[in-house]
């Protein structure tokens, strides 16, 4: 998801929370065990505690939904999820369809050309991909992305991206156990450079 | 509150005058003896050889992940492998384990002197270990969720048998939530709701997780079974079948089934938590509303195992994310509870010397290293995002599983040992086998949340040598084989010490400055 990504994205803060959070329990642990000073805590101490784990759960929830929300909305406008999407009409600079397959990926782009091992895209394109499958659940991985799918057998799942915007060959890879293939279940998203885009 | 606090009910006390128990067994009480220690014994040691197999799977796969492509295994006995490593370890091993030392903890301290319907126990013990051989026979290759319709295809001619073995394992678990849940009623019925022991509400709660979910298992495995015998097509898309239908009916099951460990281990922790320190637990009624907390949200918040999956949406989906952040809290009740009693008063040397009570310290630890990244798993942006089938799942459950409820097992283990052997087990050999592991763990743990952060996916035998992803399984297959060392001291430390080990005469738990020949087990009422 393209707005979680980055040092100060969403996600990078919802780490910094955990290490926190960590870190404070690491270190009441050891004071309790090695500080010479005894404390009994009064009762209110938890209760102000699960105040602060309250705020923790809202906040983790508002932000999720929020980034999540974001990141459904160019779908909903698109009508990607209700009536499905008109390339002819939409916003999204291309729309790639894939068939995942025990064992690997099929990238079919709008001029219907078939790339088994990889989706070619231009830098900075919003690209939207249209998964299915027909033998078993598989998953659908962009890690430079931030995309994550899981879809079964028979239903299309629409996901889109952001594409890299430095040229070059990102892995795309399925995460979810398809059978004794699954480790062999990679492709490739390449990000067109300048000299593709001189030759095209 | 007085009798509330009272250290004797809360575990304080010694329960057990120490006995050579175990040199006394001959097989038929091993086999089929219903005294609630021989039940008791008999599983925590067939857990230990569970977990030796399931270990030494584990070593075999990972010393095919050392390097990235293939070296010793192919792809289908990797799968078996790691597919085998899932199911004893979490059938097999720590399930049977912790509950072996609710078995042997329940009658003395909820006051019980026996385990009720122990024929039941009995009972679950051998179906578990028919359903083990049935396991092994048949070599699943499906890892432990075996979703279809992956898993109607793959697997050998004897795959049937994998399923009659779920379905074993589903009663096996069943019975032995009924003997639990019998047993913790019981309790609260002679001493009182507001005085039942922490061991009696871990009971209950691991009572009705056990028998409340896994009639779910049980169904999921008869249907996969004709499903896969051609009967039935209930899962299987390409026959009209659905896959949806079994996601939502096995993580019914599934989600209950990782805190099926959780809760004796948490029990056993608030029970020998007051018996080292000498000091009740800090909050009697926070400890019960966590457990009771935990219960009820574990049976809803199993959605969030297939999140990107298109069918979780909408208010579902929010719902989910909000309840499963919400697990947060009762977690975080016990936790601060634990570190309130430790901090609370002085903690005897007696303790800081004691084995059980260094497993018991690093069980907190883990539970936070493993509890406070839920909350980045429990997020549906993140999730989506990076988190969701990559390592840092296996280094969230493996966190909790063995950083938490394996070193609960082993301190629940220790402590009991010279009750049942009338011996001490060599201190040395306790300590390295405590160092091995807390290393080994710690190593493991932190480099599979690193992978998981570098988007390594889980189940591949295979992998891209990328520097983020070869060097830091190098050093996981390193951290492996020191957990795997450190097994092998607990072993011999076990084995030598039950003859040779010094011999105990009263309580051998005793806490500094208190007359350790004076304790004698607390009578019955």
């Amino acid at each position: 998801m393209e707005n979680a990504l980055g040092l100060a994205g969403y996600q990078s803060t919802m780490m910094i929370i955990v290490f926190v959070v960590l870190g404070f329990g690491i270190a009441a642990l050891f004071a309790a065990l090695f500080l010479p000073t005894r404390w009994r805590l009064p009762y209110s101490m938890e209760f102000l505690f699960i105040g602060l784990l309250l705020v923790m759960v809202w906040y983790g929830d508002s932000r999720s939904a929020e980034i999540y929300e974001a990141y459904q909305a160019p779908l909903e406008e698109e009508g990607v999820l209700e009536t499905g999407y008109d390339p002819e009409n939409g916003n999204f600079d291309q729309v790639i369809r894939v068939l995942a397959f025990q064992w690997g990926f099929a990238f079919i782009n709008e001029e219907d050309e078939i790339s088994r091992n990889a989706a070619v895209v231009q830098p900075g394109e919003r690209v939207l991909f249209s998964l299915f499958a027909n033998d078993v659940i598989h998953g659908f991985n962009i890690p430079a992305a931030g995309i994550t799918a899981e879809f079964e057998p028979g239903a299309e799942r629409d996901v889109w991206i952001r594409a890299p915007e430095e040229p070059g060959r990102y892995l795309i890879q399925c995460l979810n156990y398809c059978g004794v293939g699954h480790s062999q279940m990679k492709a490739w998203l390449v990000v067109a450079g300048d000299e593709d885009a001189a030759e095209a | 509150m007085a009798s509330v606090h009272d250290a004797e009910r809360m575990g304080g006390k010694p329960h057990w005058e120490a006995a050579d128990i175990i040199g006394k067994m001959t097989l038929s009480t091993l086999l089929f003896s219903h005294d609630y220690r021989h039940i008791a014994i008999k599983g925590m040691l067939t857990s230990i050889v569970m977990l030796g197999l399931g270990g030494l799977m584990a070593l075999l796969f990972r010393t095919e992940l050392a390097a990235p492509d293939i070296q010793f295994f192919d792809a289908r006995p990797y799968m078996s492998l790691m597919t085998l490593h899932g199911m004893f370890m979490v059938f097999g091993f720590i399930i049977p384990f912790v509950v072996s030392i609710m078995y042997y903890m329940i009658p003395k301290i909820l006051g019980t002197e026996q385990l009720l319907w122990a024929r039941g126990a009995q009972w679950s013990w051998w179906l578990l270990i028919i359903a083990a051989v049935l396991l092994v026979i048949s070599r699943p290759d499906f890892t432990w969720t075996f979703y279809p319709p992956m898993a109607l295809r793959v697997g050998g001619e004897l795959i049937w048998m994998g399923y009659i073995a779920i379905v074993l394992v589903a009663i096996s678990e069943f019975i032995a939530g009924v003997v639990l849940f019998k047993n913790g009623w019981e309790g609260a019925r002679r001493i009182g709701w507001k005085k039942l022991p922490l061991m009696g509400w871990g009971a209950l709660s691991e009572g009705l997780l056990l028998a409340g979910s896994t009639p779910m298992l049980g169904l999921v495995g008869i249907i996969m079974y004709t499903d896969w015998a051609g009967i039935t097509a209930l899962y299987d898309p390409s026959r009209g079948g659905d896959v949806i239908t079994f996601m939502y009916m096995f993580w019914f099951y599934g989600h209950p089934a990782v805190y099926l460990p959780l809760m004796p281990a948490v029990a056993a922790l608030y029970t020998l938590l007051p018996r080292f320190l000498g000091r009740p637990i800090w909050s009697y009624w926070s400890a019960v509303t966590a457990f009771v907390l935990l219960t009820v949200l574990g049976f809803i918040v199993y959605p969030h195992h297939f999140q990107p999956a298109e069918n979780v949406s909408g208010w579902l989906q929010r719902t989910t994310q909000i309840l499963t952040l919400a697990i947060f809290i009762p977690s975080t009740l016990h936790v601060f509870n634990w570190i309130a009693t430790l901090w609370s008063d002085k903690i005897p040397d007696s303790a800081r010397r004691a084995i059980p009570f260094k497993f018991m310290v690093a069980s907190i630890f883990f539970l936070m290293v493993g509890g406070v990244t839920a909350y980045v798993n429990a997020q549906i942006a993140t999730d989506s995002d990076f988190v969701h089938n990559t390592y840092f799942v296996p280094a969230h459950f493996h966190a909790m599983f063995v950083g938490f409820m394996a070193n609960m097992a082993m301190a629940g283990f220790y402590y009991l040992y010279p009750y049942f052997t009338g011996r001490m087990f060599n201190q040395a050999l306790a300590n390295t086998h405590f160092w091995f592991w807390q290393i080994g763990i710690f190593a493991k743990v932190t480099l599979m949340y690193y992978l998981g952060f570098n988007y390594f996916p889980r189940w591949v035998v295979d992998y891209l040598d990328l520097p983020q992803w070869s060097m830091p399984q190098m050093m996981l297959t390193g951290a492996a084989y020191l957990i795997g060392l450190g097994f092998i001291v607990f072993v011999i430390n076990t084995m030598i010490s039950s003859t040779r080990g010094a011999p105990v005469s009263g309580d051998p738990w005793a806490i500094d400055g208190e007359d350790a020949t004076a304790a004698a087990p607390v009578p019955a009422e």
